[in-house]
């Protein structure tokens, strides 16, 4: 194995597993996907093309197969479950309100369709711009662009209807 | 009409827009309060979402991670734990002896408020309760910890508003071999050099500093990265007994603290303690520090 690939492959790690956390939800199921991925990259380290972003191809390595486990899983079902789940469940009483309010978030991030949800995550959280955005995802710029402003619109309303949006923002400001 | 028009203010936002498109937008914002009072609400939100996820990049790395990025193999720990660093080629699972302690910190800063200025009378044998007397190396250890910190996190201060070169014994101008080579020799032991160059940290050069009393070399690397560096590492010889990586503050510098047979480290910035935990684990890997 190439040492240099497996450091590029360390730097990143941080980045995939806050993608994956974003795509998977939960942090054990994130960092499994992210493990998955660190292999399949090792595997298919050869396809690599040197002199493009190394960054990119990871994340769409991840991407790839969230997908598939998407599919294979029916993983939305089940993830939907869960969030009404947490919803009506007994929250701790004394539970910091930012954390609360940025919980909210992640939920409605979570309740996303899952192609929403990656362009928001690599657009919005990663910081990539459109087209790198649109050749991780393999789709062209404008269904990134539209994905994005679906992802953008639900989820303010899905903050604003929880009246998460006015103490998000008041929370996210104390923090 | 309406989507169109998200899609192009969401876009204004991201910075995606054409000269001319975004003067379209400058427009229109300009003539329609709705408009600015929706790209503010946008804008929020989307600072929210990076924010929710933001804390992933300030948590330690687990070790299986690392290891499955190296090409090796780590066992998994029940629940989910983050691992304790593993040795460079040691593929064995440790037991709970070298777990990285996330509360430890947390008491340490409790015991150091606690104890306050009376360390120093309590490390002298001045002051110590009938009761304390068993525990007085727990408590000089930890007032030696504290000084030397103090000194660590002094260390890079002076050096950070120093800027480049300006406090450096032992530049690295050529092959960084030979700074280490200049710097060892005022060591009682060989330092060996990390290479932090895939975090983007390049080595800049030594100096000469004191921890736990003895001479220690503090090596230096920058970046442009402002979010990690400038970095110190500071590598010196120690008698007290091993210690698992711990985090410590001290105002606005991180640090990270560990002994391991005979040397003891830190690990000195202002990053994120995210990049830090990663950074010592890499330190320590490349050094089988621990």
């Amino acid at each position: 194995m190439s040492i240099r690939f497996g450091d590029q492959l360390i730097v990143v790690l941080p980045r995939l597993r806050r993608f994956a956390r974003g795509l998977a939800g939960s942090a054990v199921d994130a960092d499994d996907l992210v493990q998955a991925a660190c292999e399949r990259a090792l595997a298919r380290q050869h396809q690599f093309q040197e002199g493009t972003r190394f960054d990119s191809w990871m994340f769409r390595i991840v991407q790839t197969i969230w997908i598939d486990q998407v599919r294979s899983r029916d993983v939305r079902k089940v993830s939907g479950d869960i969030a009404e789940e947490r919803l009506g469940s007994d929250e701790p009483v004394r539970r910091v309100e930012a954390r609360l309010a940025l919980d909210e978030v992640r939920r409605a991030v979570d309740r996303l369709p899952p192609d929403q949800r990656t362009a928001l995550l690599l657009v919005t959280v990663d910081g990539l711009t459109y087209k790198e955005a649109a050749e991780v995802a393999g789709v062209p710029v404008g269904t990134i662009m539209s994905r994005l402003a679906r992802a953008r619109i639900a989820l303010q309303l899905q903050l604003e209807a929880g009246g998460g949006m006015g103490r998000s923002t008041k929370d996210a400001e104390a923090q | 009409m309406q989507k169109r028009s998200d899609d192009r203010l969401i876009a204004y936002l991201d910075g995606e827009l054409e000269v001319a498109e975004r003067r379209e937008i400058d427009a229109w914002l300009d003539a329609d309060p709705a408009a600015r009072e929706k790209l503010a609400a946008l804008a929020a939100s989307a600072n929210l979402v990076r924010l929710a996820f933001d804390e992933v990049m300030h948590e330690p790395v687990p070790d299986r991670l690392i290891a499955a990025a190296r090409g090796e193999m780590v066992l998994p720990e029940p629940g989910g734990q983050v691992l304790p660093f593993k040795r460079r080629r040691g593929i064995e699972r440790t037991t709970g002896t070298h777990h990285w302690r996330i509360g430890l910190p947390v008491a340490a800063a409790l015991f150091g408020l606690l104890l306050g200025g009376g360390a120093v009378y309590l490390g002298a044998g001045k002051l110590v309760p009938g009761g304390m007397a068993g525990k007085q190396p727990a408590l000089e250890a930890a007032a030696a910890d504290n000084v030397w910190l103090d000194n660590a996190a002094g260390y890079f201060r002076l050096l950070a508003s120093a800027g480049d070169n300006g406090l450096i014994d032992v530049p690295a101008t050529g092959d960084p071999r030979e700074a280490l080579q200049k710097i060892s020799q005022s060591l009682p032991q060989e330092v060996r050099l990390p290479d932090l160059k895939p975090w983007g940290l390049n080595f800049r050069g030594a100096r000469l500093v004191v921890a736990e009393g003895r001479p220690a070399a503090q090596l230096v690397y920058t970046t442009d990265n402002k979010a990690i560096g400038p970095l110190t590492l500071i590598i010196g010889s120690s008698k007290q007994p091993d210690i698992s990586p711990t985090l410590a503050t001290r105002q606005d510098v991180n640090l990270l603290y560990w002994r391991h047979q005979g040397h003891a480290y830190a690990l000195v910035g202002q990053a994120d303690v995210g990049y830090l935990w990663g950074i010592a684990k890499d330190v320590a890997w490349q050094l089988d520090a621990i």
